[in-house]
């Protein structure tokens, strides 16, 4: 009998869990006529694959950060899609005669997102946060020329304490925002053609159209990036409809997409890929060495293999569409040669090969799928190269931080539209050379180029920079990569920079 | 009394742990998240701000602390308190979890007697082939299925957007079939051995039917072990969540866990680990507390008595 009560009460129980089952059915029933009424609004949806890691923009760091700020935050000057500097919160730019004095003046009618005016305190403000840092992350060390900055009526005067070609581009870092402003972290205000709207951690961030805009307004009243960190769900919300484009895919990715749904548009990341080797550790000190890899990488077929074609082979570490910097014939200066490696391995003392590692970061599959064909074509001419996969976080400090390495696949670019960016981390005392690269030679082209006033003559130094880094091998230069955007067909206007930045005034939706 | 001591010490041991694997793991927060431009003296600089260059035990100790009073620090990458942050995805994963329970309880324990009851050579073998199946299937495959079937193909919910109620009944799902199916094999097999028990050979002879028999006594018998795995699987839906919630989009703990793992966002991993340590206890407390009422001699053998 006591058994039995005991049964009864377990029925009950199973009651009770099926009551919650079918309740959730009828909930999930009901709830799928919902989603279907809300498309009329102008809005894009545009999946990203992280999370914005700060919104306060002299704050920010990622790169994916800064991408989709670009269009919140506006410096005195702004790069065009065409790699020009032209004014923005600025009208105008002087620069004296000696190239040490620049005057901006202040646009008439600019305005923050809350409604006020822009004046030249807040420009003020901005520059001195930036120069001075009253934290890590705020100090801007490209500012550091500046001797003095102040204001005269509507216009900012800047003395340098040195000519300085890269100026104006440091200036185009220097983010106005309202003087006094604390709250930027959690509701960022600029003056760029979007202004934020709401942001859900992990989840999404919505930027609207800012109707008050100096230049001209955007095309589409809103926008949503969603966060999406694995690629399977980037894919899956693009073929879903849940967004209608996205960023930095590789072919692989975009090989799942219907073509009668996206068109794919292929731009360049604006980055050198590379094999970049530790100079400083043995056997990779040795010149000879480092040209046999160089001879032993055929990277057509890295492009072919990894990148199903898409991508710009280079030779040293500048990309094309810095036209103005860039040397062409730098790039066939090592034609695949396995015999050649072979012989050079032979002369710098290892007959039989060596081993070696190649420390990639594992969330960078593309640097990982460069990284294995890489590793295979060294071992045709006898160096055995194994892949290590590290997380970004261990990369960072292992490799790049503390230089504990032998090599590594990566790419190196600059946010800035600079050659200098490029090209100053490979000198011997430069505090970012995870390289180590070491030469006399470029150490000297260097200090000349970084002081040059002329501009023809500095881009005359930073090209025997890029030969210098060629010739002496200091890293197997692979390629720019391809960017490869999805984009809904209906969704048009897309523009790339040569820069790592999404600018979304441009992009509406066909009616 | 004895359950919140082991649960505290339970969550201290897992909470050190944590805090002691991250110091032996390379990857430092202040380069992480300075990225590539910053100089060694920024990293120096946030590193102080952040406390991380003090000792590890005095680092450890002021959070303990904290969690005392209440405060689970700030967020690295967010500068939000964490509090703040997980209170929504905690929420959201509590959901899938509870849902995905719910599922395995209401689907297994039927499916269970059912499969004992109507078994033949061809039933038994094309269902010990679906049960292999659904065991060895990984969630975050069928998540990428069900997210093409029931959100593309289907439309019932849209991959990728806000999910809404049917797309976590789809990642519940997800987490559930394996355990369903395991579920389903340990009740199975436990009613088959408690079938030949001398005391349902008793039952049936006294002239019983069969199926109440096996309704009244014999499941009861066999839900003791059932549900102490059912505990278990409780405790483990959290391991499938994390991965279903990448896969298919859910903005939840689990996915809050990998990447702050990946950022080395300290404050924010280890409250979630609390929060796992807590989940995992609890449920092995409330499997316990289950079965002492279904069967009262587990509970006068956990008083101490003899029986």
């Amino acid at each position: 009998m006591i058994l039995f009560g005991y049964n009864t009460c377990m029925m009950r129980k199973h009651g009770f869990i099926a009551g919650i089952l079918f309740l959730f059915i009828v909930l999930s029933l009901t709830g799928c006529s919902k989603n279907t009424s809300e498309e009329q609004k102008d809005i894009i949806r545009i999946g990203i694959a992280q999370d914005f890691d700060s919104l306060d923009p002299h704050h920010m760091q990622a790169a994916g950060t800064k991408e989709i700020l670009f269009n919140v935050f506006e410096g005195l000057v702004k790069p065009t899609s065409e790699g020009e500097i032209v004014p923005a919160v600025a009208s105008s730019v002087e620069k004296s005669e000696d190239g040490l004095t620049y005057t901006f003046t202040l646009r008439d009618g600019v305005r923050f997102h809350d409604g006020k005016d822009v004046t030249v305190n807040d420009v003020l403000y901005s520059f001195r946060r930036r120069m001075d840092g009253n934290d890590s992350a705020a100090k801007l060390a490209s500012l550091s020329v500046i001797e003095s900055i102040e204001s005269q009526g509507n216009r900012i005067v800047i003395k340098l304490s040195q000519p300085s070609n890269e100026f104006l581009a440091a200036v185009m870092n220097v983010y106005i925002i309202p003087e006094g402003y604390s709250d930027l972290e959690s509701f960022p205000i600029g003056t760029g053609p979007y202004m934020f709207k709401e942001r859900v951690f992990q989840d999404s961030l919505e930027l609207v159209r800012f109707d008050e805009y100096w230049g001209p307004s955007g095309k589409t009243e809103s926008f949503i990036f969603r966060i999406l960190e694995s690629s399977d769900a980037l894919i899956l919300a693009l073929q879903s409809g849940a967004v209608d484009l996205v960023v930095h895919l590789s072919s692989d990715q975009t090989k799942q997409l219907d073509s009668k749904q996206f068109d794919i548009v292929t731009g360049s990341m604006n980055l050198v890929q590379a094999l970049y080797i530790n100079n400083a550790v043995k056997p990779f000190d040795n010149v000879l060495v480092r040209q046999a890899m160089c001879f032993a990488v055929d990277r057509k077929a890295v492009i072919d293999l990894a990148f199903d074609g898409y991508g710009i082979i280079l030779g040293t570490s500048m990309f094309p569409s810095f036209a103005k910097y860039y040397v062409d014939e730098l790039t066939d200066y090592y034609q695949y040669n396995p015999q050649k490696a072979r012989d050079l391995l032979k002369q710098a003392g290892y007959p039989n090969g060596f081993s070696m590692t190649i420390t990639v970061p594992s969330n960078y599959t593309p640097h990982v799928n460069a990284a294995t064909v890489i590793a295979e074509m060294l071992r045709e001419v006898g160096i055995d190269a194994s892949i290590q996969l590290v997380d970004w976080s261990t990369w960072l400090d292992q490799v790049y931080s503390k230089r504990n390495f032998q090599t590594t696949v990566t790419g190196v670019s600059s946010d800035n539209m600079t050659a200098r960016k490029l090209l100053e981390r490979f000198g011997s005392k430069t505090g970012n050379n995870f390289t180590n690269y070491s030469n006399a030679d470029y150490d000297s082209i260097l200090a000349r180029a970084l002081t040059e006033a002329d501009d023809a003559a500095q881009t005359k130094l930073y090209k025997e920079l890029e030969k210098n880094l060629t010739e002496n091998a200091a890293n197997v230069y692979i390629q720019d990569m391809a960017d490869l955007v999805a984009v809904r067909q209906n969704v048009k206007g897309l523009v790339f920079y040569p820069l790592y930045v999404l600018d979304i005034s441009t992009i509406y939706r066909e009616k | 009394m004895k359950i919140i001591l082991r649960l505290l010490l339970t969550m201290l041991l897992v909470s050190f742990l944590t805090f002691a694997a991250f110091e032996v793991v390379s990857g430092d927060p202040a380069q992480t998240m300075l990225g590539t431009e910053a100089t060694q003296e920024q990293v120096e600089q946030l590193r102080s701000e952040l406390g991380l260059d003090r000792p590890f035990i005095q680092r450890y100790f002021h959070w303990v602390s904290g969690i005392f009073t209440g405060d689970l620090g700030t967020s690295y990458s967010y500068k939000q308190p964490v509090s703040v942050l997980i209170g929504s995805k905690a929420l959201v994963s509590l959901m899938l979890c509870l849902l995905s329970f719910a599922m395995i309880v209401a689907v297994s324990i039927p499916l269970g007697l059912v499969s004992y009851r109507h078994s033949g050579k061809v039933l038994n073998l094309i269902r010990s082939i679906i049960n292999q199946l659904c065991m060895a299937v990984p969630p975050f495959f069928t998540g990428i299925l069900f997210s093409w079937i029931f959100g593309i193909g289907l439309k019932l919910f849209i991959p990728g957007s806000a999910p809404g109620f049917i797309h976590l009944f789809f990642a519940a799902l997800c987490i559930a079939i394996p355990r369903i199916a395991m579920t389903v094999r340990l009740l199975r097999s436990t009613v088959v051995s408690e079938m030949n028990k001398a005391y349902v050979r008793t039952a049936i002879s006294r002239g019983n039917d069969r199926s109440a028999v096996l309704r009244k006594h014999v499941l009861k018998n066999s839900l003791v072990g059932v549900i102490s795995f059912l505990g278990q699987t409780l405790a483990e839906l959290v391991g499938g969540a994390i991965v279903v919630e990448q896969v298919m989009g859910i903005p939840g703990l689990g996915r809050f866990l990998v990447t702050s793992i990946l950022h080395r966002d300290y404050p924010v991993i280890q409250a979630i680990v609390l929060i796992l340590a807590f989940w995992v206890v609890l449920s092995g407390v409330i499997a316990d507390l289950v079965n002492s009422a279904i069967d009262p001699r587990l509970k006068l053998a956990g008083e101490g008595r003899e029986l």
